[in-house]
């Protein structure tokens, strides 16, 4: 082979402008948060006595308690006819508070829409409102709190689902109402239509599709936070998950985590294919 | 017959004395066969060709002929399955990743779709071609050494876009994309310049425009250039050298100056069969 | 009533017509069965399971309420610093979350994962199992292994994350434009570099955007974590619940609301300052 001479050249002028990545004010203003954030991060591990090496160490700790302790699970425990009846309950209590939430939370999405609220002064704050301290609460407060006013049990359980569906599903409801199609509700709102008649006529039928799978996933969620709501007095299988956890019976709660992890697998995947279903029907 | 490979000897007419054609090849492409997957259809059945010093060469064909797959097999963007590449003196095929990331930094390369980073500046864009050169420290703070930020500021100017320097790629035309790319692949101080389609994505003016200034570029800074174009008018306006290709063959190999309408028709006989 | 239609044949009409009576049928039918079902549910959960006595009827509620009503402002000023903790567990979590989500996310995005065999359904699996598990089974999981204190209540927070995080960001990597991702390899860049390059810019907005989102959320889990000893407005809660302080208990729920109403308004300049 010849010997190869390269004839490029890639002389050019020396450059007569001037380029740096620092741009005055915002490359400071974007450092100064980033140290911030930093010193925050720095300040909150000190702060809150957070020992780095214990954060890796966590995870074998973990296992190798869950293989000592809690193995094996003591699935007789799990298999007796009180636990199964409360598991039902747990079904039962999630299907109520999420069907009560979605019913509620319809009209708070329908006022929290900012494209077709009734008024944008009164109700659209409200609607925000209601929705977003649902939300920002937590489950386990809201059961608490129910739970002190109405006393143990079922009821408290499932208003406290009610409410947490109501700020989950109220959301993504209002989202899906922000991204409608504004024509037709234009032309319902033309020939002289009420708002009532404008949200049947014009906005239902396009969202109900995405309703209906906001409303299966609202459920497969509540299903989740049905299992340990019962751990503060709500009713269903959390109080034996409380039960057995306050008495160290680790082999107990082991079989008791199994169910839940399992069931809530089987939720999802459910809640998963009947979306799935219900997409295609779109 | 349509799989007589038509060679014309190109040098001798271009006026070019052999010997330093030869002495400047620097691109050898020898019996390149492709396929995609084993045993699968072949896209390249045996192409053979070089590219010298001062070339800028056009390869043409019908769609699917394998001009793409050619290009992208000289820098290995696409495995070869047989045959041979030999790039600046060395063999293009049994480099190892690490000798292949060297080889890449010599080779510029032009995309039919730009292939810019959107989110990134024109300016950040336009350095990335230094990549190669750059090590993981000064990469990772994207502290790009002074010269070559001249040298990004000049090529930026050189193919007009000195005002749009900290503008994000996705906030410019096609035809100043393509200038980006342009300078990306020249901020490498490429031996060899690759064209994949560079035009398609571009309006017939722009396309003008674009490949005249990749040919003043190539010419100053004295690049060969290989270009995959499906434009015939415009490859014969703007290249000195065919290559016609069809089905995976060479069909045509000479200056363009000496194309016939009668090379051209067998080039794309299958497109009108 | 008369119908004037297009002419249809009297059979298609009359099939037509069995149609809709069916469909209208069967979605009776669907309607009757929800509604057992749920009237069944009522009865058995809460008809069943309601200490109707205990709860001492209109005028015992309308107590209880009383009592929560009348807040007791004179908490306040004991609430910032635990606020600013439960600010801080929530922000740590997210990123303790953020830092296990990287694996996951790498293992579950289908063009990127190192073996579709083995490594590809772990990650899916470790998504699933993440959001599976209630952050109060974490907790309680944690504090076997490391003991009571903040520790247990971030990592709960960080394990529940996980789900989220690690698959919007494995979508967003399957999502990728291979078009940059080619061009960096062309011009000679390493594996780093592809990706610093190529991938991250691309799939950044979509990462920042959900971590921001999950630290929302993460804010409102951590305020339970006094649970497991966590400290922080969950803390204060718990210890207010127990003095039965029901006034001090609102104030905290409103301070919760509060801190998470901050969280969105910087959530927002956050997400604008980013994309």
């Amino acid at each position: 082979m010849m010997p190869v001479t390269t004839t490029a050249t890639h002389s050019m002028p020396a450059a007569n402008r001037k380029w740096s990545r620092y741009r005055h004010p915002e490359s400071t203003i974007r450092f100064a948060v980033i140290l911030a954030i930093l010193a925050f991060l720095g300040y909150s591990i000190t702060y809150l006595n957070i020992d780095l090496s214990r954060i890796l160490g966590a995870f074998p700790r973990l296992v190798e308690i869950l293989a000592t302790r809690y193995f094996p699970p003591d699935m007789n425990y799990v298999s007796d006819a009180d636990f199964l009846r409360s598991v039902l309950r747990t079904l039962e209590m999630s299907l109520l508070g999420g069907f009560f939430g979605v019913v509620c939370s319809i009209p708070l999405a329908w006022l929290a829409a900012r494209n077709i609220t009734v008024s944008k002064r009164i109700a659209y704050p409200f609607g925000r409102f209601a929705i977003m301290s649902s939300r920002s609460i937590h489950e386990t407060i809201w059961t608490i709190l129910f739970v002190t006013v109405l006393g143990f049990g079922m009821l408290a359980g499932t208003l406290a689902l009610t409410v947490f569906c109501v700020g989950f599903a109220g959301k993504l409801f209002s989202d899906e109402l922000e991204a409608i199609d504004m024509g037709p509700v234009e032309a319902l709102r033309s020939v002289g239509a009420n708002p009532l008649q404008v949200f049947q006529y014009a906005v239902l039928p396009q969202v109900r599709v995405a309703f209906t799978g906001i409303a299966i996933y609202t459920w497969d969620v509540a299903f989740r936070a049905a299992t340990v709501v019962g751990f503060f007095g709500g009713g269903g299988m959390g109080w034996y998950l409380k039960r057995t956890t306050q008495q160290m019976e680790s082999t107990r709660v082991a079989a008791i985590l199994l169910v839940i992890i399992g069931l809530v697998l089987l939720a999802e995947i459910g809640s998963g294919w009947l979306r799935k279903r219900i997409g295609k029907m779109r | 017959m349509r799989h007589e490979k038509i060679i014309v000897e190109g040098r001798a007419q271009r006026g070019l004395p052999a010997k330093v054609a030869d002495a400047m090849s620097i691109l050898e492409v020898r019996n390149l066969k492709v396929s995609y997957s084993t045993g699968g259809p072949q896209i390249l059945k045996g192409i053979d060709f070089e590219v010298g010093g001062d070339d800028f060469c056009a390869v043409i064909g019908p769609s699917g002929a394998g001009k793409s797959t050619l290009i992208r097999c000289i820098n290995r963007l696409v495995e070869p399955t047989e045959g041979d590449i030999i790039l600046f003196g060395q063999s293009v095929c049994p480099l190892n990743s690490g000798d292949l990331r060297r080889l890449r930094r010599r080779i510029g390369m032009i995309f039919q779709e730009f292939n810019l980073v959107n989110r990134m500046s024109v300016m950040d864009n336009v350095l990335s071609g230094r990549l190669g050169y750059t090590g993981a420290f000064r990469s990772f703070f994207k502290a790009f050494p002074k010269e070559d930020i001249d040298r990004a500021l000049n090529l930026l100017e050189r193919v007009g876009l000195q005002d749009h320097v900290d503008k994000r790629a996705d906030a410019l035309s096609g035809g100043q994309r393509q200038r980006v790319g342009i300078a990306r692949a020249l901020m490498q101080r490429p031996e060899i310049l690759l064209l994949d389609e560079p035009t398609s994505a571009l309006d017939p003016k722009i396309s003008r425009d674009v490949m005249g200034l990749i040919r003043e570029l190539a010419a100053e800074f004295k690049i060969p250039v290989l270009c995959n174009i499906h434009d015939v008018q415009l490859a014969l306006e703007t290249c000195n050298r065919i290559i016609g290709m069809q089905d995976g063959y060479k069909k045509f190999d000479g200056p363009a100056k000496g194309m016939r309408k009668q090379d051209l028709d067998e080039i794309y006989a299958m497109e009108v069969l | 009533m008369s119908i004037t239609a297009a002419p249809v044949s009297a059979h298609g009409f009359d099939a037509y017509l069995a149609h809709k009576r069916r469909r209208r049928i069967n979605n009776w039918l669907l309607v009757a069965c929800s509604v057992a079902l749920l009237a069944w549910c009522f009865w058995d959960t809460i008809m069943f399971d309601t200490d109707w006595q205990r709860m001492g009827g209109a005028l015992g509620i309308g107590g209880t309420l009383e009592r929560f009503l009348l807040i007791d402002w004179s908490l306040l000023p004991k609430l910032l610093v635990p606020a600013l903790e439960t600010l801080m567990m929530a922000t740590l979590g997210t990123i303790l979350g953020c830092v296990f989500s990287l694996p996951v996310a790498w293992f579950g995005a289908a063009n990127v994962t190192p073996s579709k065999y083995f490594f590809y359904p772990l990650g899916r699996f470790l998504m699933v199992l993440s959001r599976s598990i209630h952050e109060i089974i974490w907790a309680l999981l944690f504090v076997g292994a490391v003991g009571l204190g903040a520790l247990p209540g971030i990592l709960a927070v960080a394990m529940r994350s996980v789900g989220f995080i690690s698959k919007i960001t494995a979508e967003a990597i399957e999502n990728i434009d291979p078009k940059p991702v080619e061009a960096i390899r062309a011009v000679g860049g390493n594996q780093f570099q592809v990706m610093y390059y190529g991938i991250v810019p691309q799939i950044l907005p979509v990462i920042i955007g959900t971590i921001i989102f999950e630290w929302d959320i993460n804010i409102r889990r951590s305020a339970i974590m006094g649970l497991v000893g966590a400290g922080g407005l969950g803390l204060v809660f718990f210890r207010q619940m127990a003095m039965f302080n029901y006034g001090g208990v609102t104030l905290v729920v409103l301070a919760v609301l509060v801190l998470i109403a901050i969280g969105e308004v910087i959530s927002h300049y956050a997400r604008k300052a980013v994309i």
